[in-house]
Order: C-alpha cells, then structure tokens, then sequence
C-alpha cells in the first residue's frame, strides 16, 4: 500500500469510516450505551417520571430476597432444563429417524419443521384454545374419550411447566432437527464403511462415529436452546397471563424471568428494579455464550 | 466456496439409505417399526393445526357446542367476515377479523404495519450490515479488529437487557408509538454483520482489487461487486430478519399505545386477552392463520437460502 499517495490513501480511509458509520452511530446509541446505561439504572430508584435515584446494591439485595423472582428463577430453570434436554434428544432421534431423500422422509420433515416458520402469536394462541378449560377444546375432547373429565390445564399449577415445555418442544425439535440432518450428510461415508468391515455394530457405529462426529451440532443444538429458553416471554404472556398482576397465570406458576422483568417495569414502572432483574438475565446469558465458546476452542483442538 | 451446497432440507449422502443396500427384508421392516414413534409423534404435530384449521371456518354457534365436530357441519367464511353482523345482540352471529378493529382499515392496517416494518428492516439492516461488512473484511483501516471484537461479543448480550434504557430513549425522542421506534433500533444487527463479514472473508481479493485497478470508488465497488457476490448470503439473513420481525413482540407491546400503530402480533394479543369466550376463537384463529400467510410462504420461496443457513450457523457454530 505504501506506493499510494497519501491524499488518495486520506481519502480511501475517509470512506471506509463513512461506510461504517452508520452501523456503527445505530451500535453505540441502540446498544452500547443502552447497555451502560441498564447497568446504572439497576443500582437506581428509578419509576421513568422523576430522576433517578442511586441507592447501591439495594435492587439486588431485595432480589435475593423477592419470594416471586426467586419463584421466576426456580420456574426458569425447570423450563430450561426439560425443554433443552427433550428437545435436543427429540431433535436428534428425528434427524436419524428422516435423514432420507425419499418423498416420506420429505414430508416427514416438512411436518416437524412447520412451527419454525408459523406466526409465533398464532402457534401460542392454537395452544391456548387447544387447552381450553371446558369441553369444547381439543386437549379435553380427547380426554374425554378415554372417559376422563375435563381438566383445566392453565389453571392447573403444576401442570404449567410441563404445558410450557411441551409447547417449546413441540415447536423446537423441527428446528434442531434440520440442524442434525445437515450434520450427518457432513459424516463422510468412508467411516462407515471401514467401521462394517471391521464388523462393529449399528450401534458401535452410532457411538462411536455419529454421535462424536455431531458433537458440534449437538452442542450448538443445546447452548442456542439454553439461551433462547432463558429469554422465554411469549407462551407465558400469551397462554397464561390472566391480567396486569398476573402476568405468571394462576400463583405466578409459569411466573419467568422476563415476564416478571416486564411486570415490574411496565406494569409497576420500577424500572431500576427491572434492570437488575435484566443484568441477573445478562450474567446468565453471558455465562452460558462463554462455556460455549470455551468449549467450541476445546472441539477444535481436539 | 467454502461450504458444500445443500440444496433442501435432504442431506448430501443420507447414511440411512447406504446401510438399507444390502440389507434383507426383515432389517427393512424393523426400521419401519423402529420410527413408528416418530410417525405416532408426527400425529401430535398436525393435531393442532387441524384444530386450528377447522376452527377457522366453523360458525360461532357450532364452536360453542360440545363434543366438537372435527369437520365443520357448516362450513363459513363469517371469521374473517360476517355480512350478517349488523351489531351487539345479533343472535348466533359475531364479527370476523376484519371487522374486530375499531381503526381505519380493522385488520388490514395491521398487515400492512407488519409488513412495512418487516421490509423496512430487512432491506434497511442489510444495506447497514453489508457497508460495515465489507469495510471490516477487506478494508486495511486501524482498529477494524478492535471494533469486530466489540461487535462479535455483543452477540451474547441478550437484548432484553437493553429494553428499559431503550423505552426511555424512545420517550425523550418523542417517538413512542411511530413507525420510528420500531425500526431504527432495529437496524445494527451484531450477527448479521458478523455472518456477511465471515462470508465475504471466503471471497478472494483479486475481483476488488481489480476493480480498484480499474479506478471504481469505493461505493461503487460495494453496490455492483459485493452486494451481487453477497446474495446467497444476504437472502439467508432476510429470512432470519424477516421471521424475527414478523413474529416480534415483546419490544412492540412496550412502544405501542395507540390502536392503530400495533402489528399483527400486539393486535392479535389485544383481541385474545378481549374475548375468553370459545365462540370468539374462529377470529382469533383466523388472524392467526392470516399472520402465518406470508411467513410461510417467503420460507417456500426461499427454501433453500434458508436451510443452508441454519445449516452453516449450526455447522460452524
């Protein structure tokens, strides 16, 4: 570069900073300093009309001490647990189960991935009416053949995480089905075949070649489900939320992380309080983008 | 190139069908029986669609009986819109979607929100996401790896960290409830960026340098070299951006006050927390349908952009 004159060379570099300057003013005033500024709200008293007020660490002692945050986090965790760990099994049985080029197979995949390109609103709104307390829904119909009686499944709080894994899974596995799909037609085929003359099993074949072999998908697979399921909002405000103050439905039993981070902010305006509940959601997202990049660097050095 | 080309959701070599060439037929109905579960679950699947379906074109009446018909005894289009509903208290007859809203156009204004937003944001991210892609991946300017670092590492901030300061910034700005608040904050997508820029390192230099040879500018080189070279990669994006977008909520449901500035989403929220009643569903229902329309049918254009999309996201991590 150095045989360019240095006045088309000011010029060059005056483009290129104009050419990112766009991206970048939109990244420094929607995101950076949003950023900042959430974290000095959460050490505030801040109700949106008068200034805000510092008041140190007072948002988050009374987060450790909130019975319905905590009663949000224990929520969270179940949902995250049951609907990563079923939906990365059932993502993985499928893409095993239809992984062909045959028109059944075709179809097959269509069907399971037609919730990752439906109306989300629509999907939450299907599930509310499918579980409708009385009779004329379809979950309860189908009861009712087997001779039971209708159940009031969103009133029902212990039956709120299940529902809420459910509706995840089911909407999910499609999705990390093609994920899977695409990871095995990257196994080259010579594995195999050395793997049968050797005379090893369909399943040592499954251990030992496929699931190692897809280890990067399955971990994707499971830190993007990790991260979207701790973001949860939808299905508990759509399904289950009954007014302004139950935003978690019946005893706050499908009460999340993010539902509760609106209820305190929008509904009651203690919009410094919900910013600590925002960062307690950033440190854990935060955690989990780290593990896995560590372990992304750990599968490529191996 | 840098990746294999999957031109459907089919894999390039299904391993299932190598091992099925020798084999008897006994092993061949045993994978059968081995995915009857996954033929039973597939049942599971196309259940509440079939309820959603038939709900749609069932009249009031017949929604609100019990046990419920599984094919509509009297098939209606009055969910989308009832030419008999004159007003409150017309027995057996209640509004379709379109007549729901109390605003100018009922429904329509709110496809028409959505979809204004959507391709706003789309085209608009793109063309941002793009400029600032090709000055990080084949610009020589100071501090490019320090701002790429930046961006990369915002990808794991979850965005609702930013919601609260982002409300009040839309407040002072006067632009609560305008076209505005939803698509401007919207435009800087980290990964977007991050994707074209990985894109384009793939891209070898020698077609700019020689356009740079050839005395084109540096904006002209971006419109006609690397937006063209870009566009496998740029339609994968637009379907991530445009499902995203359509489907948003959350942010919408804090910015929106007024009736007619929602989108599909809020406006189909509204109705749903408005009418409990099972006779009520057939609208709801049929605004959900609607919202699916063109979601589903940009994936069937775009098929193929998209699964190799998920599938090099995924493959690369």
């Amino acid at each position: 570069m150095a045989d360019i004159p240095m006045r088309s060379r000011l010029r060059r570099y005056g483009t290129s900073y104009a050419m990112l300057l766009p991206f970048l003013a939109l990244f420094a005033g929607f995101l950076l300093w949003p950023l900042a500024n959430s974290l000095y709200l959460s050490f505030t008293k801040f109700d949106g009309i008068n200034p805000a007020v510092f008041t140190g660490l007072d948002n988050f002692v009374q987060l450790a001490q909130d019975a319905r945050f905590r009663h949000a986090l224990g929520n969270t965790a179940l949902y995250v647990v049951g609907s990563v760990v079923l939906g990365t099994l059932l993502s993985l049985c499928l893409a095993l189960a239809f992984n062909g080029t045959g028109w059944l197979h075709r179809i097959m995949r269509t069907v399971f991935f037609l919730p990752s390109v439906t109306s989300s609103i629509a999907l939450m709104l299907m599930w509310k009416w499918v579980l409708f307390p009385s009779d004329v829904g379809l979950a309860n119909t189908i009861v009712g053949w087997f001779g039971g009686n209708a159940v009031a499944w969103l009133a029902t709080p212990a039956l709120a995480i299940p529902i809420l894994v459910l509706m995840s899974v089911w909407g999910g596995m499609g999705y990390g089905m093609v994920l899977y799909v695409a990871g095995l037609g990257s196994i080259p085929e010579e594995y195999y075949e050395a793997a049968k003359i050797d005379g090893a099993s369909t399943w040592r074949q499954f251990r030992h070649i496929t699931l190692p072999l897809l280890r990067p998908v399955t971990t994707y697979v499971v830190v993007t489900g990790l991260i979207g399921a701790f973001q949860v909002f939808e299905a508990v405000y759509i399904v289950f939320s009954t007014g302004a103050n139950t935003v978690g439905g019946v005893l706050d039993s499908g009460l999340m992380i993010v539902p509760y981070l609106y209820d305190q902010g929008f509904t009651h305006f203690r919009l410094g309080y919900a910013s600590a509940i925002a960062w307690v959601l950033f440190l854990i997202i935060f955690v989990l983008s780290l593990v896995n990049l560590r372990v992304g660097r750990a599968m490529k050095e191996l | 190139m840098a990746v294999a080309p999957m031109d459907t959701i089919a894999p390039v070599q299904p391993p299932e069908h190598r091992a099925e060439t020798g084999a008897s037929r006994s092993s061949r109905i045993n994978r059968h029986l081995l995915r009857l579960p996954f033929y039973l679950l597939s049942l599971t699947m196309i259940a509440p669609f079939y309820w959603l379906l038939i709900t749609v074109f069932k009249p009031p009446r017949e929604l609100a009986q019990t046990p419920p018909s599984f094919v509509p005894k009297s098939p209606t289009f009055d969910n989308f819109y009832d030419p008999d509903w004159t007003g409150q208290g017309v027995t057996g007859h209640l509004q379709g979607i379109f007549q729901r809203y109390q605003v100018d156009l009922g429904f329509w204004r709110f496809l028409f929100n959505s979809l204004f937003i959507t391709t706003a944001i789309t085209v608009g991210s793109l063309l941002i996401c793009s400029l600032a892609a090709y000055v990080i991946a084949k610009h020589d300017i100071k501090g490019r790896r320090t701002i790429f670092l930046m961006i990369v590492a915002s990808m794991m901030v979850p965005w609702q960290t930013t919601l609260i300061p982002n409300y009040v910034i839309m407040r002072n700005l006067g632009w609560l409830d305008s076209y505005a608040a939803y698509i401007v904050p919207a435009l800087a997508k980290a990964f977007v960026l991050f994707f074209l820029v990985q894109f384009l390192q793939s891209i070898p230099n020698e077609l700019i340098q020689a356009a740079r040879v050839d005395g084109a500018g540096e904006w002209r080189i971006w419109w006609k070299i690397v937006l063209p070279l870009l566009r496998p990669a740029l339609a994968a994006m637009s379907i991530f951006i445009v499902l995203a977008e359509w489907n948003n909520f959350l942010w919408p449901l804090i910015i929106v006050q007024s009736d007619e500035m929602a989108n599909v989403p809020v406006a189909l929220a509204r109705l749903n927390s408005y009418f409990a009643g099972p006779d009520h569903q057939g609208a709801i229902m049929a605004g959900g349908l609607i919202a699916s329309v063109p979601t589903i049918v940009f994936f069937l254009i775009f098929q193929k952009y998209f699964t190799r999309g998920i599938a090099l996201s995924g493959l690369k991590g």
